[in-house]
């Protein structure tokens, strides 16, 4: 249905008011308005807009918090981040990501992949540079202070719990209650103990079965996952060289 | 060919034409002839690159589509995601998509206006949408925390709820917006060169409009009743009031006028669904991968019909995406169109089209 007839006559062309008086109106509205009122516009260099808290820029990190799970360059989708091996005071050598701005599109998506809200989201958007290299942010480089609101937190809910009524809960991002959960199809185990070695937590550990093998006559060990602990960065499962872990989804 | 007769390039550089494509037109005289549009100039790979990447993956993807309304393309992905996977966002995700998809319409019809100023010759026009826009963006801002792309919309349900406060500001900002628009309208409307340039050009009837397959403003401006959130209700449309507007004329003057008046009825929608929004989860958790299957969703855009089919084989990444744009659609007809009028006149009736070469090319 039409809404508003609105429609040019020939009559308004001859009439003065139509279209010499109400067009001077206009323009003195604004012409007032404009002197009043501070410009619109703003002297940038020197003058900014103001961001609110949760502004999108490059992405950040603290180092304290970072456990080189690869999560961060797993969502990544434009793969512009990457691990890369440095040497911490603390830790010794450890893998970090490290960014590249150049190809950044600033989504976020990485901060919200984070599980212990290492990666952040600054407001830092001024990233110019006068090299490529200049824009290859390494671990210690992605530093920033960190400021209550830069972490990406969001709350979920489950379809399961949805679809059979009744009270709905929501979890919040890293809750360890409800996160998925990483499985062992044990007859294709080889108890090489890479996952051990690589996961980043600690949540594996490997635990007799209670089986000895009749070559070597040693007990067989196999994973054992402290689901408190994961945080499915799925590393494991990358590096099983018999594919015998897989992931169990939470729905 | 005659010595009258011409063949101009409009494009692929051009001040009328929003973005890089290329409008051969043959003059006779002044008048057009022939026209023939031509796009590829930015194609970007875009449905070939999303099959090397997951699900979540693609929603900061799909807003690049088009930047003046990246939110209405990265709902629609999320959407037919969430048909692909079977699931469905919760009630409050729901409302609150609505609400910012309509913002959304709105910022993009005022980018729009600014654009359209600019070709028919008043640059007040493009300050003053521009200035108005930037209320809007603000507020789109706050809410996900980038002025164009936002990435607000995930599989499931949304990124964050609305912050503290945001009902207050919309409704401030909408308040102020309804004056500023009566101003801005009577830019136009009681403007004698921009009426002179827009009333009875580019006249389209509606029986010739359906048979182009024409979508969005531009058909309901020749009169034909035709908006998915009424047709095909998605989300809470359904629960919403508000008109269609449509317009008789199907002049490039009609378009300007059903987009100035969806712009009211978008604030409508905006306040309805900020008022009645439950409380609850914004977001169900989505399973990585999809069975196997197809799934077609389309949507209103501010431009019109918009449509994504995609394919799954099972896998965490899509086996095929397809898009289909409005504005490819649009821009087909617009050799009938443009036949018999003016060269002077190509920017005005192309200009009205709101043209996105971004997802136009993909």
């Amino acid at each position: 249905m039409r809404i508003e007839e609105r429609r040019y006559t020939k009559a308004d062309h001859f009439r003065a008011t139509g279209y010499v008086l109400k067009t001077m109106k206009v323009t003195f509205k604004g012409a007032i308005r404009a002197t009043k009122n501070r410009p619109c516009t703003i002297l940038y260099p020197w003058e900014k807009l103001l961001y609110p808290d949760n502004f999108r820029g490059r992405p950040g990190i603290v180092l304290e918090r970072c456990i080189g799970c690869a999560r961060c360059a797993k969502e990544c989708p434009n793969q512009c981040i990457e691990m890369v091996t440095i040497e911490l005071p603390d830790k010794g050598k450890v893998k970090r990501p490290q960014v590249n701005l150049g190809r950044c599109m600033m989504c976020g998506n990485c901060a919200e992949a984070c599980p212990t809200n290492a990666m952040i989201v600054t407001p830092e958007f001024e990233l110019c540079s006068y090299s490529r290299g200049g824009l290859i942010f390494d671990p210690v480089k992605l530093q920033h202070p960190h400021k209550a609101g830069y972490e990406v937190n969001y709350s979920f809910a489950l379809l399961s719990e949805m679809n059979a009524g009744g009270e709905i809960k929501t979890y919040a991002k890293n809750d360890n209650s409800v996160h998925d959960t990483i499985v062992l199809d044990g007859a294709k185990c080889i108890s090489c103990s890479r996952c051990a070695k690589t996961c980043p937590t600690g949540a594996i550990e490997m635990v007799e079965t209670g089986e000895v093998n009749p070559k070597t006559k040693k007990p067989i060990k196999q994973p054992k996952f402290d689901n408190t602990k994961c945080v499915v960065c799925e590393q494991c499962v990358d590096v099983c060289p018999k594919s015998a872990l897989s992931v169990k989804e939470v729905l | 060919m005659p010595s009258d007769e011409m063949w101009i390039n409009m494009g692929p550089q051009h001040p009328f034409n929003h973005g890089l494509w290329n409008l051969r037109v043959k003059l006779k005289g002044e008048t057009i002839t022939q026209a023939e549009p031509i796009i590829g100039y930015l194609h970007r790979g875009w449905e070939k690159m999303v099959e090397n990447r997951t699900y979540s993956q693609i929603v900061p993807l799909a807003d690049r589509l088009c930047y003046g309304s990246s939110l209405s393309w990265n709902h629609l992905y999320c959407l037919t995601a969430e048909k692909l996977f079977g699931i469905e966002a919760p009630e409050r995700a729901k409302y609150i998509r609505v609400a910012v998809l309509e913002l959304q319409r709105i910022t993009s019809h005022l980018t729009w206006l600014m654009a359209v100023g600019t070709d028919l010759g008043s640059y007040t026009i493009m300050t003053w949408s521009i200035r108005e826009r930037e209320l809007f963006l603000d507020l789109l801002c706050k809410l996900s925390g980038a002025r164009m792309t936002y990435n607000y919309c995930r599989i499931g349900g949304v990124r964050n709820d609305f912050p503290e406060n945001y009902e207050r500001d919309v409704n401030r900002t909408l308040d102020e917006f309804e004056r500023r628009l009566r101003d801005l309208e009577s830019l136009m409307d009681e403007n004698e060169p921009f009426l002179m340039r827009t009333v009875g050009i580019g006249k389209m009837d509606g029986k010739t409009a359906m048979n182009l397959g024409l979508t969005g403003p531009i058909m309901r401006a020749s009169g034909v009743d035709m908006d998915l959130r009424r047709l095909d209700p998605y989300e809470v449309y359904e629960d919403m009031k508000f008109e269609i507007c449509t317009h008789t004329d199907g002049d490039v003057y009609a378009r300007y006028r059903v987009r100035m008046d969806e712009m009211r009825e978008s604030m409508k929608i905006v306040r309805q669904a900020m008022a009645e929004a439950p409380s609850g989860p914004i977001r169900v958790k989505a399973p990585r991968c999809p069975p196997k299957g197809n799934a077609v969703c389309h949507v209103e855009d501010p431009r019109g019909e918009s449509l994504m089919y995609m394919v799954s084989d099972g896998t965490e990444r899509p086996y095929r995406l397809k898009v289909r744009s409005p504005n490819f659609v649009n821009l087909s007809a617009s050799p009938p169109m443009l036949l018999g009028f003016k060269i002077s006149d190509v920017p005005a009736i192309m200009g009205v089209m709101d043209m996105c070469i971004g997802e136009t090319d993909r």
